[in-house]
């Protein structure tokens, strides 16, 4: 061998691996999966940018996904190296400069779509592509360590979702509930793939659940689960939410509640076992997904600690629940704008409005079908007890078909469309999480059309991007405006925030680059380095 | 000219000067692909291209159109040209005509789809021992850090690009795999591949697979090594035989055998 002798044969030592133990204590100076921590508090405890010195907050670099059209991802960040994606291709990034390290594509992808990122465990970093196959990748080099197929997309699967690594494994969701399919949520090992658990959420023929849906054939019945879920590590049970029934807007093919779509499933993580669940939305006709993230905080609720639920569904209702019994314990209207349902009852079924159902020449109904809120992160700060939930006030007018569309040809039996001259608008609103109450709200301009999300900080602050394109800060307990930057771009994703040698970063991808902001430090002049070649 | 070659020649030119076979009797044949190269590069690249790529004339690696036309059509166009063109009629014997073809039809054929001569569980062990290869390549998480990974390198690359990888590694250096030596300013030595390099920053991946995120001002000397880390040396360090094993092996080197080609997208770029 000729290669100079200066590098040993096989690598015996990498760099510090990323334990269980170190995704249980993100977000921190580490960003490590999707929501930051299981719990999808989206709350980091970094201080150095805050109330005082946000006003100093400047941007640090841009990094442009080259192919770029809708960036959705939360970036991952570990040990100085940020992961972004697109569509079947992970970036990799030096996350204090912004310099690529890697790119790994997938050229052989069957479908293109958005994707929302990463996770990460080990030496390893996992992508869903389009097409449904799982792929582990070395984390310092991009190699493929294995790629596995996870859903058949002959039978109406796609997949956009952040995986979510715990302890030895790797948890995934589908996609396709628009044109119909069968939802899942499904374990793998994290060493080689191999299948542990899958649990469907929507029943087979003849199993528990399956009385819900009259006549209607289930394996087109939808429950996508293209949302990454939340974990309680103490309880071991993932909490994941559930996409609409198909046809999403004509219900008179599937008569009966739809079990378990638009719902939050309490799973065993350790065997795929359903614990609990909740429908938020029996027998949605409206596209009423249940995907807005499910929150787990612990607080006082009527003299009592509890672990509970948190959850602001599109349906434009606020949710708590005991998320160890899976009580349902109060909902509330998020939004003035809902017309559908009276109230909630005591046992968390809705008071519904007669004649609500789309109909061929439509009907008007709000929230719209993108809901009061949808997947955009919500954050809870244990120190304001507040929830920040970006909301949308907008009804719309909903148009049903009269019969079955067929599966997989991309209908829905029907739309929701927009009423002319009520144009949708965005709030930011502060929650009290026990009873719904909104505390203070921050109306965005716009055109009512961004998907962006929140991360809120020690630092006193909730950071979000707004529906013109501005990544903004507020004061957590106020909602004072202190910051904001305009990225030029309409907004798909949520904020997040870390640390490297002790300067703390917040980053968002938007449209096709990600922006990266840091407290302001004088440029010192520099000398170029004698020897490179550039 | 290898004798199956010569065989085939000889029972060519037995049979009627426009009696051809409509299917390439040297299709897929390593040698004949080899052979087929050598007769490009002499009549064919001046307007193609070495690889096919294109210039003056029409690319051939990547064209939807030639794919579609039969080996018969193709062998026509070159033995008569295209009257009202620059593409001249080529008076060649048949055989080298359906050389070229082997070799034009390898341009755009990911490598898993090329049948390889050599034994594949040979080539894996070459790869692995003696050959060194897994000391710088990663297949499906086994091997070095300082080479491509080659876990799906089959559907990456022709048959033909494979080959020329190894038998002259500098011809078309990838980015993100130059060898470079840095010097801190505290007098730490990091070696490895620049997986990217600025005025401003380097990010190095060391051979034990860790990254090294560097700012230029505080290196006190950055070399780079210049071409590919890896042997130029190889047509003489393995035998025939064993670049053949080793490319059957990375022949099989392919994460989507199912997948459909028309949807590939080349991307040579691996930064």
């Amino acid at each position: 061998m000729r290669f100079g002798g200066w590098f040993l044969l096989f690598a015996v030592c990498l760099n510090a691996q990323v334990r269980y133990s170190d995704i249980l204590k993100s977000p921190s100076e580490n960003w490590l999966s999707y929501h930051g921590d299981y719990r999808a508090l989206r709350y980091s405890p970094l201080t150095q940018i805050n109330r005082q010195t946000v006003a100093n907050l400047v941007p640090k670099w841009t990094y442009h996904v080259r192919a770029a059209r809708r960036l959705e991802a939360s970036p991952i960040v570990f040990d100085g190296v940020m992961y972004v994606t697109d569509a079947n291709e992970v970036d990799a990034v030096d996350a204090r400069t912004g310099r690529q390290i890697w790119m790994y594509r997938d050229e052989s992808a069957q479908l293109q779509n958005v994707n929302r990122g990463v996770a990460i465990l080990g030496d390893s970093v996992f992508l869903a592509t389009a097409d449904a196959y799982l792929v582990a990748l070395q984390r310092s080099s991009g190699a493929i360590l294995w790629h596995k197929k996870f859903a058949d997309t002959s039978k109406g699967y796609f997949a956009t979702l952040a995986p979510l690594a715990l302890k030895d494994r790797i948890i995934v969701g589908v996609s396709g509930g628009d044109s119909g399919m069968r939802g899942f949520i499904a374990a793998f090992s994290a060493s080689d793939g191999a299948e542990l658990w899958r649990f469907y959420t929507v029943p087979a023929k003849g199993e528990p659940g399956s009385e819900t849906w009259g006549e209607f054939d289930t394996q087109w019945g939808g429950g996508a689960t293209w949302m990454t879920g939340a974990f309680d590590p103490a309880l071991n049970v993932l909490y994941w939410c559930t996409g609409n029934p198909w046809p999403d807007y004509y219900g008179g093919g599937r008569r009966g509640a739809n079990l378990y779509t638009d719902s939050v499933v309490a799973l065993d993580a350790g065997t795929g076992k359903l614990k609990w669940y909740f429908q938020f939305t029996p027998h949605d006709t409206h596209d009423w997904d249940a995907e807005s993230i499910p929150v787990l905080a612990d607080l006082t609720y009527k003299g009592k600690r509890r672990k509970l639920l948190l959850h602001p569904n599109r349906n434009g209702f606020f949710y708590v629940f005991d998320r160890e019994t899976g009580e349902f314990l109060n909902a509330t209207p998020f939004v003035d704008k809902l017309d559908w349902a009276k109230g909630i009852d005591t046992q968390g079924r809705p008071i519904e409005v007669p004649d609500m159902d789309p109909t061929p020449g439509g009907r008007k109904v709000c929230p719209s079908t993108r809901g009061a809120s949808n997947w955009m992160s919500p954050s809870f700060d244990p120190e304001t007890k507040l929830l920040y939930v970006p909301t949308l006030e907008q009804c719309d007018r909903y148009v049903g078909s009269q019969h079955n569309p067929e599966p997989m040809k991309n209908l829905m039996g029907g739309g929701g469309e927009g009423i002319p001259n009520e144009p949708g608008k965005f709030y930011l609103r502060a929650l009290d999480p026990l009873t719904g109450e909104k505390r203070w709200e921050y109306p965005m301009t716009g055109p009512a059309t961004m998907w962006a999300g929140t991360v809120s900080t020690a630092g006193g602050l909730v950071f979000f991007g707004d529906d013109d394109g501005h990544l903004v800060a507020l004061d957590a307990r106020t909602g004072q405006d202190l910051w904001r930057y305009n990225l030029g771009q309409v907004l798909t994703a949520s904020p997040v925030t870390f640390s490297i040698a002790r300067k703390q970063y917040v980053s968002i991808a938007a449209g096709t680059d990600v922006f990266t902001f840091g407290l302001f430090e004088p440029a010192a002049p520099i000398s170029l380095a004698k020897g490179g070649r550039n | 000219m290898s004798l199956p070659v010569a065989l085939i020649s000889m029972a060519l030119a037995q049979s009627h000067q426009e009696a051809r076979t409509a299917k390439n009797p040297l299709s897929g044949r390593p040698e004949a692909i080899e052979a087929g190269k050598g007769l490009f590069r002499e009549g064919c690249a001046g307007c193609h291209g070495g690889n096919g790529e294109g210039g003056r004339g029409p690319n051939l690696a990547e064209s939807e159109s030639l794919r579609e036309k039969t080996d018969d059509q193709v062998f026509n166009t070159i033995r008569r040209g295209i009257p009202g063109t620059n593409m001249p009629a080529f008076a060649m014997p048949e055989s080298q005509i359906w050389e070229v073809i082997a070799f034009i039809r390898a341009l755009g054929t990911p490598a898993f789809l090329t049948p390889a001569s050599g034994d594949a569980e040979a080539g894996r062990a070459l790869f692995y021992g003696e050959g060194g290869c897994g000391s710088c390549h990663m297949i499906r998480g086994r091997g070095g850090f300082l080479g491509p990974d080659l876990t799906n390198i089959a559907a990456l690359r022709t048959s033909t690009q494979l080959r020329d990888a190894i038998l002259q590694p500098n011809a078309r250096p990838l980015s993100g795999f130059e060898g470079v030596t840095v010097i801190l300013k505290d007098g730490t030595r990091v070696e490895g591949v620049a997986k990217n390099n600025s005025n401003y920053s380097i990010q190095v991946l060391d051979a034990a697979g860790k990254l090294h995120l560097i700012d230029r001002a505080q290196a006190s000397d950055v070399r780079f090594r210049g071409g590919s880390l890896m042997s130029d040396n190889y047509a003489h360090t393995l035998s025939p035989t064993g670049i053949e094993n080793i490319l059957a092996f990375l022949s099989k080197q392919v994460v989507r055998p199912d997948a459909q080609p028309a949807n590939r997208r080349r991307e040579r770029e691996n930064r």
